[in-house]
């Protein structure tokens, strides 16, 4: 068993008046300057420090180095000799907080009516209480950037903290990136005689790129404006003019990949970035020219295509890099394979990356496209104290096994109603040890 | 061709010379007897027979003989038809000409309400699919503006049915003669017909392909036992026509190759040989085809070229795709080299005789093709007697050509039926053609007409480099000329009539006066005589058909080798546990040697240093390989997936890719008691029924919670709608399946006298499937996520006296795994699937670790085409999740699947004496980072790293070559589709036949 005792105790203590597990008791902020020596430090700069020390305080990072030469007085120290350090796992584009049991439809807020929706906000949907955080944070992922669906405009997304009481406290940033669905220039309709998918020429794309047009060059106008009505579509538009907010594509084609930042190149969009698929690899050169980040599906995946390499969704991520293209990967398909981010990152390894430049598709890559890399994405004095510790090479699903886990310095409860249920039934079959 | 459609005129010789006496008459009798000799023709009588010079008499509707030198009799009207051939008309078994459309409405499914009973008013059979009891002669009616695009096509007689149900009932033959329905008809009940298509019927069931066949099967099996009775139990007129037609033709409608494998398997079973209406791809599966024996009707409908200018969007365009493009023209050829006797259908074909002619161009023999359309379907429907051949005493269907029928540049003018002529095109248009000396005004211009008869152009040449434009417009005996001098600022307008040496006639000048002007022939136009279709063009040169007929196919199949894998760490899942720089011998498809240094000769030695072998991967649910997935009655145990196992699914490359050598294609989770499952081996490229894992043992799937009490659609009524449904379901089911036993029990008792007296009890299948399980003869995999339910289903088996063989999905196993220990149940788990629907919120990734614990045989499954490609890392999750040992881990993809499956004596480890599946691991297979290198299924390297780069290369090159080779159709002015092809779709438990459903899935 890997239940640390006072986390037993917590457990415990939580579960007296309960017979069903709660998600954990967040923790309090960090009281005293910790350190933690002797680990295998992975900067997610691409630095690994072997027998390192990573200091922090106040919830802020105040030294990664060398165990040589740092002084441990004045903090606690903790023994992680023959473990990993790594900067929190970030996970782009997820409905994780908004999301609980997709099949019922009380149970989500992610997908708001409406084609247009500039001005829904994430953030105050995002649910602390959600189930699924304790399993992200328990693999690694400790920050996420819960991401609004559906129409063509789905709102604003706001990077979150896999830890909080409630939405103000789990916001890291608000309304980061705003989010855009592009449509297809090709449509794909089924045919029930050859039992497959056609394509043809999307016959509603003109429609919807016009109407995109005008609210776009509305948008610039209403900033310009003088006097005006207010219009709470047309005031969430403005950051993306400023650089304040970013601007993330959603379009599975090529051809709309590049229509689409044109588009926003032409509106003065000034940060963009694109999720999409395999699609992105006939582009590679366009993306690299125009420095747009892009977020890529879960690795594990199905080829889209009959001919495809069977490797293709694998070694995407490895396949643009290599190419220049700054990628992030993010999780697609279930809600509950969120947690299995740093096994995308092991399948880029397996496909053509270093673990060092396969670890920047989950930290610094995201981190910088979101806007958030001067506190979070690597571990780096005064960046955020927002990190964990494996036993084990945290890519890898045999040996991803965390000790512990610090959001903003805090030391995160690991252990969730999963883990609550393990021993429960490990108990009550005689298993525990 | 559309031209032609248009100059189709229906110009009869006379009335109707043989109308029936028996109908009354409205103003005196004129019957005639339409007499006619034609003469001086190339006469096809047959395929073989040609008569040169020849005369054939006619004479109400017939044929009176046909021969070289035959005096012609007094009051024949003669037609010499010098230059032309003639031929019987052409024949399609494959028609719903003059039958009105059956009504199509949508399908029954999810969402809806369902449609459980037949509403089919009238003492009918109990499913609305099964309409044997219809007769296509009831509706029929001729249909002038549908037989004209078969007239012109050639066709002169059809076999008419309605194209509707599973069981259809007969077809009318008749001819697409202009008499009454009386007089074309030839024989109202001339075939039977079949199919896999439930046509107008909203009953819910069946909603598969296996379904489709099941019902067939039982439905023979219902005929047989009311057949026997007497008097009958109840009425059921679908059953007396059933039985009542079981003696002519047998005609099954069959989609393609795959389709028609099933078809002939459902025929081979109740000892019916159907004629199979194919798919034009039977080219993919020659070796199949011709095993089943069977005729065939096939289409000519080849695809058009793709769109493939642009790169991005041609990607969409599957190899497969592009290759039947370049091969379907080669069908027909394939289909007579194999010494299939076919014909062949002009069914929906716009194309029909311009795909014709290129399938002669592509190999198919001219004697082949007029075999195919006309001899062979006549003697298939028992008509050959009377239609067929230009033979005395024979219909009058014939077709008049230019030349030879089945060149390309040969016109069709005239497709006589029953002694009636209808004109393709005028064969006795006159030719214009040629130099005119125009005199208008006094004044000569050198006029010059060309083109063919019917369709002439004309212009002026005032030098060798200026040619005036002429409006030239002849119409019978009338001619109208409009033409604008050189050099003038006014037209011409003339009128006027044919004349002996050219054009005669009065016209207006620019002052708007009244002119005389001539035309008169100079020379005669130099017409290139030769004709091109008698150049023997050689047959086009065309890429490999490859097994199966997808990416990653191959020309030739790998075969098994005797296969030395060296210095590996072996994990050999058996008490040895792994072992390190082990050898591993493969022979004769078996594991024939374990131990270190191993020299044994070798067809193939792979130097695994550093390596790791396991035994293969197998997956204990999956719907990889199968056409369908769920049928949706309650109880569907009467389905079988083996009958739609499918050999072109990518899925199966991608799964060896990751080391997977068996799986089980399990039934979906539509209902309670789901249908029979399929044990395949993943031998990429095998047909079908080589795929399944001979002598396996039989297995069920059943499922509960959720899926089967409908709970995502809230118009659904069928039973159950709660779980206390579902148990009344399994307790029914099994009772009666105990009651039916019994009943034959006592039958299969009686005395060899008493049997004889007794009507056998009805032959039920899904009560022969209960009874299987409940002796123990087949097996359970139940779907299953909440305890409450687990329990109860365990419960109703040790009530009747069995065990559940395997929980499958199983995500709250771990709450009564005790109880499932105790029981003997196995369990096939994800790894940390959870929460995608209410009824997993409590599945925990520790479930599999907790159920082994407690001695419980447990594995790890998909039910994906993603997962299964990394079943290895999924049993690596499941050290991280609840810390069970990496060798434990292995097993629950390995041995314990295969244990599941019963096939543990045969697979799961690498054992001496076991199967040759293995696989051969870059690195340590549970994680992360490593890739199958080689995945080996009965010695047989199935999946190759490095055949794989081959295979990648292929596709490549195949693609190029095809996209260059459409792209110049496109330029040569051949027909052109825009048009995206080709992604499967993936099944899911849930996944009725074409819909997808978003969420929740599993």
């Amino acid at each position: 068993m890997r239940l640390k005792y006072i986390q037993l105790l917590v457990m415990n203590l939580l579960l007296v008046g309960s017979m069903i597990a709660q998600v954990p008791i967040p923790v309090k902020d960090q009281e005293t300057p910790i350190a933690l020596k002797g680990g295998t430090i992975h900067t997610g700069t691409g630095q690994v420090i072997e027998n390192g020390v990573i200091a922090f305080d106040k919830g802020k990072i105040t030294y990664v180095g060398a165990a040589a030469g740092f002084n441990l007085s004045g903090y606690t120290n903790v023994d992680v000799a023959g473990q990993h350090v790594y900067p929190g796992f970030i996970l782009p584009n997820t409905a994780v907080g908004l999301e609980e049991v997709s099949s019922v439809g009380a149970m989500m807020d992610v997908n708001e009516t409406g084609d247009y929706n500039q001005n829904v906000r994430a953030q105050i949907a995002y649910n602390t209480d959600s189930e699924f955080i304790p399993t992200f944070r328990y693999n690694g992922v400790l920050i996420a950037e819960a991401t609004p669906g559906s129409g063509i405009i789905s709102g604003n997304s706001s990077v979150m903290k896999m830890e909080g009481w409630n939405w103000e406290d789990a916001t890291f940033k608000a309304d980061v990136a705003m989010h855009i669905n592009w449509p297809g220039k090709n449509r794909r309709s089924f045919d029930f005689n050859t039992f497959s998918f056609e394509y043809g020429p999307n016959p509603t794309y003109e429609k919807t790129i016009l109407e995109l047009t005008d609210i776009f060059q509305d948008a610039v106008s209403y900033g310009k404006l003088a006097s005006k009505e207010k219009n709470l579509k047309m005031e969430a538009m403005q950051s993306l003019f400023n650089g304040d907010k970013l601007m993330v594509i959603h379009a599975e084609q090529a051809k709309s990949v590049v229509e689409a930042v044109k588009f926003g190149q032409e509106m003065g969009v000034k940060r963009m970035a694109v999720a999409s698929g395999t699609e992105l690899l006939l582009i590679a050169d366009f993306l690299k020219e125009n420095n747009i980040p892009v977020i890529v599906p879960s690795a594990h995946d199905t080829p889209p295509r009959t001919d495809d390499d069977y490797d293709l969704p694998y070694k995407l991520a490895s396949l643009l890099s290599a190419k220049g293209v700054s990628v992030s990967l993010s999780n697609s398909g279930m809600l509950g394979f969120g947690r299995n981010l740093p096994f995308y990152a092991g399948t880029a390894v397996a496909h053509g990356m270093t673990k060092e430049d396969a670890l920047k598709l989950i930290t610094m890559n995201p981190a910088k496209m979101l806007g958030i890399s001067d506190r979070l994405g690597s571990l780096e004095n005064g960046k955020d104290a927002t990190f964990f510790v494996s036993k084990g090479d945290a890519l890898d699903m045999r040996s991803n096994d965390l000790s512990h886990a610090f959001i903003d310095g805090r030391d995160v409860t690991l252990d969730g109603r999963q883990q609550y249920l393990f021993k429960k039934y490990a108990d009550k079959y005689g298993q525990s040890k | 061709m559309k031209k032609y459609l248009l100059l189709l005129i229906a110009v009869a010789f006379s009335f109707y010379g043989f109308s029936q006496e028996t109908f009354p008459v409205n103003g005196v009798k004129d019957n005639r007897a339409n007499a006619v000799a034609i003469t001086n023709a190339t006469i096809h009588v047959n395929a073989t027979n040609v008569v040169q010079n020849g005369t054939m008499l006619i004479r109400n509707g017939k044929i009176e003989a046909v021969g070289a030198g035959i005096a012609i009799p007094a009051g024949y009207t003669a037609i010499n038809m010098n230059g032309t051939h003639v031929y019987p008309s052409f024949i399609d078994l494959y028609s719903s000409y003059g039958i009105p459309r059956p009504e199509r409405r949508g399908r029954g499914g999810f969402g809806g309400a369902e449609q459980i009973q037949s509403e089919t008013k009238g003492a009918y059979n109990g499913n609305e699919a099964i309409k044997s009891e219809y007769n296509a002669y009831s509706e029929f009616t001729k249909d002038e503006k549908e037989g004209a695009a078969l007239i012109k096509n050639g066709f002169g007689a059809v076999l008419s049915q309605r194209m509707d149900g599973l069981a259809r009932g007969t077809s009318t033959f008749v001819t697409l003669g202009k008499g009454s329905d009386n007089e074309v008809t030839l024989n109202e009940k001339a075939a039977n017909h079949f199919s896999f298509d439930k046509g107008s019927s909203r009953q819910s069931y069946p909603g598969s392909a296996m379904g489709y066949i099941a019902l067939l099967r039982q439905t023979y099996e219902d005929a047989k036992w009311y057949d026997a009775q007497s008097p009958k139990p109840f009425k059921d007129m679908s059953l007396d026509a059933w039985n009542a037609n079981r003696n002519l033709p047998q005609i099954f409608d069959a989609s393609g190759w795959l389709t028609a494998l099933r078809a002939d398997k459902v025929g081979d079973e109740f000892g019916v040989q159907y004629v199979i209406k194919g798919g034009g791809d039977e080219y993919q599966r020659m070796a199949e085809v011709k095993k089943m024996n069977a005729s065939m009707i096939i289409p000519v409908n080849f695809p058009a070229a793709y769109d493939v200018d642009d790169p991005w969007d041609a990607q969409r365009v599957s190899l497969s795709d592009m290759k039947h493009w370049e091969l379907a023209p080669a069908n027909l050829s394939y289909l007579e080299k194999n010494g299939i006797n076919f014909t062949i259908t002009s069914f929906n074909n716009s194309n029909f005789l311009e795909n014709l002619r290129k399938s002669v161009e592509y190999g198919l023999s001219k004697e082949a093709a007029l075999n195919a359309l006309t001899v062979n379907p006549a003697k298939l429907i028992k008509m050959d007697g009377r239609i067929g051949t230009l033979e005395k005493g024979k219909v009058a269907n014939f077709i008049v050509t230019s030349g030879d029928v089945f060149d390309a540049d040969t016109k069709m003018y005239e497709n006589w039926i029953q002694g009636d002529k209808n004109i393709i095109s005028d064969r006795n248009t006159p030719d214009y053609a040629g130099k005119y000396d125009l005199n208008v005004e006094g004044k000569s211009y050198a006029l010059t007409v060309s083109g063919d008869p019917g369709s002439h152009s004309a212009e002026i040449a005032v030098n060798d480099s200026t040619k005036t434009a002429v409006t030239l417009k002849i119409e019978g005996q009338v001619v109208n000329v409009n033409f604008k001098p050189e050099g003038a600022d006014f037209t011409y307008r003339l009128s006027g009539w044919i004349n002996s040496d050219g054009f005669k006639g009065q016209g207006l000048n620019a002052k708007g006066s009244w002119i005389s002007w001539t035309a008169s022939k100079t020379a005669n136009v130099q017409r290139d005589n030769k004709k091109k279709g008698n150049e023997s063009k050689e047959t086009p040169s065309l890429g490999d058909i490859i097994y199966p007929f997808t990416a990653y196919g191959s020309k030739e199949l790998p075969k098994q080798q005797t296969i030395l894998i060296k210095n590996a760490t072996v994990w050999t899942n058996e008490s040895d546990g792994v072992l390190q720089n082990t050898d591993v011998l493969l022979k004769d498809g078996k594991i024939a040697k374990i131990g270190k240094n191993l020299s044994d000769k070798a067809d193939r030695v792979i130097d695994a240093t550093g390596k790791h072998v396991t035994a293969g991967v197998i997956d204990e649910h999956s719907h990889l390989g199968a056409s369908a997935i769920n049928d949706v009655a309650t109880n569907s145990s009467m389905v079988r997936i083996g009958d739609v196992v499918t050999s072109e699914d990518v899925g199966v490359y991608r799964a060896l890719a990751g080391g997977v050598t068996a799986l089980q294609i399990l039934h979906g989770s539509a209902n309670p008691i789901g249908g029979q499952s399929a044990l395949i081996k993943l031998r990429w490229g095998q047909a079908p029924e080589e795929m399944k894992i001979a002598g396996a043992d039989g297995y069920i799937k059943f499922a509960l919670g959720e899926n089967v009490k409908r709970s995502r659609s809230t118009n659904s009524i069928r039973y159950p709608l709660t779980r206390m449904g579902v148990e009344q379901v399994y307790v029914d089911a099994f009772t009666n399946g105990r009651e039916y036993e019994k009943e034959w029990k006592a039958y299969n008792a009686l005395s060899s006298k008493e049997k004889a007296k007794t009507t056998a009890p009805r032959k039920d299948l899904v009560n022969e499937t209960m009874v299987e399980i409940l002796n123990g003869k087949r097996f359970i995999s139940c779907h299953s996520y909440v305890q409450s339910e687990i329990n109860m289903l365990m419960k109703v088996a040790e009530q009747f006296g069995f065990k559940i063989n395997t929980f499958t999905h199983i995500l709250e196993g771990y709450k009564v795994a005790d109880i499932m220990a105790e029981h003997g149940v196995g369990a096939s788990t994800f790894s940390d699937w959870w929460n995608y629907k209410w009824e997993v919120r409590y599945a925990i990734p520790y479930n599999a670790a907790l159920m082994h614990r407690a001695g419980v045989v447990t594995a790890v499954n998909s039910d994906s085409e993603e997962t299964i490609r990394r079943l290895n890392q999924e049993a690596g999750k499941i050290v991280k999740y609840g810390g069970v040992t990496e060798e434990e881990a292995l097993k629950m993809v390995t041995l314990n699947p295969a244990t599941l499956l019963h096939l543990n004596n045969r697979m799961g480890s690498i054992k001496v004496g076991k199967d040759a599946d293995v696989v051969v691991w870059t690195e340590n297979p549970l994680s992360v980072y490593t890739k199958a290198d080689k995945t080996i299924v009965d010695g047989i390297v199935y999946f190759d790293l490095e055949k794989d780069l081959e295979h990648r290369a292929y596709i490549d090159q195949e693609r190029a070559r095809l996209i260059e080779k459409m792209k110049g159709v496109k330029k040569s002015g051949g027909r052109f589709a825009r048009r995206g092809s080709a992604e499967q779709v993936e099944f899911h438990c849930e996944d009725v036949l074409g819909e997808e459903s978003d969420l929740a899935k599993y």
